[in-house]
């Protein structure tokens, strides 16, 4: 089994990614951006969704108890993580696009 | 129904593929009927030597449009996105999960295979590497199978993905009752979504199945073992296929063609006449459209397809001649035209006819006997 360590990353760019005539590249990086940042706020009302009902469910926390809520350091550097991978995938179309220009 | 080998999906994955598939639902269902009726408006009308081109010319001077073709294209690298990144979490428990599969069927590598040029140009459906990648593992094979059953929108068989391959096994009942083959090929068998049905359907058959990427073989190797099928896979390309002449009783593919080349098609033709054993029959299936009965918007949507989602091959392959390729190829008997899409193919249920039942309830089929 290869290990993670070793495996080599999947390819993140198909071949052959034609203009569409007439529009500036600039205007398809920002739908891009725009529509990656709507799957992330769906993702996230989504869980948001199953953890209201869940605490809701097992009658364990009130409103309240969420807008008080502060984390611990542990808990605040997976926030960080989470909050790092949002903005590599919201912005990944201008890392796209700097990448290609490496490869030229 | 689904299968042990296909990509699990944590919470948030699966809402991250939830949105794709709704987001394409919008952008079809509610954008694209907007488009369409401009598309009319801009029609020179059918005394036009070029309407097609002109039209999808015209479009393009609308920002607007421009803005949802490219936007279609992202939801469709989004999909892949979202994916491959899903994929790529579970690899080591994807290998492991193939490392533990019965010892069924077999894959034979070929370490100098090249890509046909018409693969090497685009990777189809903007899905990055293509059919070819090899990633040292299976992982690319996972990718094509998520992808492809979210691409579906669940609409060909939900997560197994197969209702062609049983659609396949409707038409050899309806047309060619008294076929029992023994030797079995798929051209372009991928993930084998088609050849597992096929294979269920011929119990007694020796299955083989040919495509051109490793990780696409060892993954469908892995979920053949899985869902308890023995098929043996080859790494080759439909145009010369690693087999001595009339080795099989049946030879097919399941929507091959679309993504190879016009000379490809009158090549891969040939290779199912060749390989074929006298009495043999061949079958292809193609997506259920004839260039010619589309309307002017379909056929725009298939240049929108063509030049945003990588099919150059789509209008060739549904403008194609089949009756007169497969005659060409030394076959007799030939057939086309459509078959009922079905998930539970049983004998003397027929469902052959000239007429198409539009998309997702026939596909094309074009067969005939050697």
């Amino acid at each position: 089994m290869t290990q993670a360590a070793d495996r080599p990353a999947m390819p993140t760019r198909a071949k052959r990614r034609i203009p569409v005539p007439g529009q500036s590249p600039a205007e398809d990086r920002m739908l891009a951006m725009i529509a990656a940042l709507a799957s992330e706020l769906a993702v996230t009302r989504e869980r948001l969704d199953s953890v209201e009902r869940l605490l809701e469910r097992a009658n364990i926390v009130d409103r309240t108890a969420i807008e008080t809520f502060t984390p611990d350091a542990s808990q605040g550097s997976d926030r960080d993580a989470i909050r790092r991978r949002l903005i590599a995938h919201i912005f990944g179309p201008l890392r796209s696009d700097a990448d290609a220009q490496g490869d030229a | 129904m689904t299968h042990p080998m296909l990509p699990a999906t944590t919470h948030d994955e699966a809402a991250a593929q939830l949105f794709v598939r709704d987001f394409k639902m919008f952008l079809t269902e509610a954008v694209e009927p907007g488009h369409r009726a401009r598309a009319e408006r801009l029609d020179p009308g059918a005394s036009s030597n070029a309407r097609v081109e002109t039209v999808y010319d015209r479009l393009h001077a609308d920002a607007a449009f421009r803005a949802w073709a490219s936007l279609r294209r992202t939801s469709q690298e989004m999909l892949w996105a979202s994916v491959s990144e899903s994929v790529t979490r579970q690899a080591d428990s994807l290998e492991a999960l193939a490392a533990a599969a019965p010892e069924l069927g077999s894959l034979t590598l070929d370490p100098a295979f090249v890509q046909p040029a018409y693969l090497n140009s685009g990777d189809v459906h903007l899905m990055p590497g293509g059919y070819a990648h090899d990633d040292g593992a299976l992982l690319q094979g996972a990718v094509m199978d998520r992808g492809g059953a979210v691409y579906m929108l669940g609409r060909n068989g939900g997560l197994m993905n197969d209702v062609r391959g049983h659609t396949i096994v409707a038409h050899i009942f309806a047309q060619y009752p008294d076929l029992d083959p023994a030797n079995i090929l798929e051209l372009g068998c991928g993930v084998g979504t088609s050849l597992i049905p096929v294979a269920s359907a011929f119990p007694d058959a020796q299955v083989h199945g040919v495509d051109v990427g490793a990780a696409m073989l060892r993954y469908a190797l892995a979920r053949a073992r899985h869902l308890g099928a023995s098929v043996h896979l080859h790494q080759g390309d439909a145009e010369s296929p690693p087999f001595p002449d009339a080795s099989f009783d049946l030879v097919f593919s399941s929507v091959l063609l679309h993504e190879t080349s016009p000379t490809a098609i009158a090549n891969i033709m040939a290779q199912s006449h060749r390989l074929l054993k006298p009495g043999g029959v061949v079958v292809h299936l193609e997506v259920p459209n004839r260039y010619d009965e589309l309307d002017l918007w379909g056929k725009i949507r298939g240049e929108i397809e063509a030049d945003y989602n990588n099919e150059p091959n789509w209008k060739a392959a549904i403008s194609a001649d089949y009756r007169a390729l497969l005659a060409q190829a030394g076959f007799t008997d030939i057939a086309v035209g459509y078959q009922a899409a079905t998930s539970t193919p049983v004998r003397d249920a027929g469902g052959f006819s000239d007429q198409s039942m539009g998309t997702f309830r026939s596909w094309f089929v074009a067969s005939a006997r050697k």
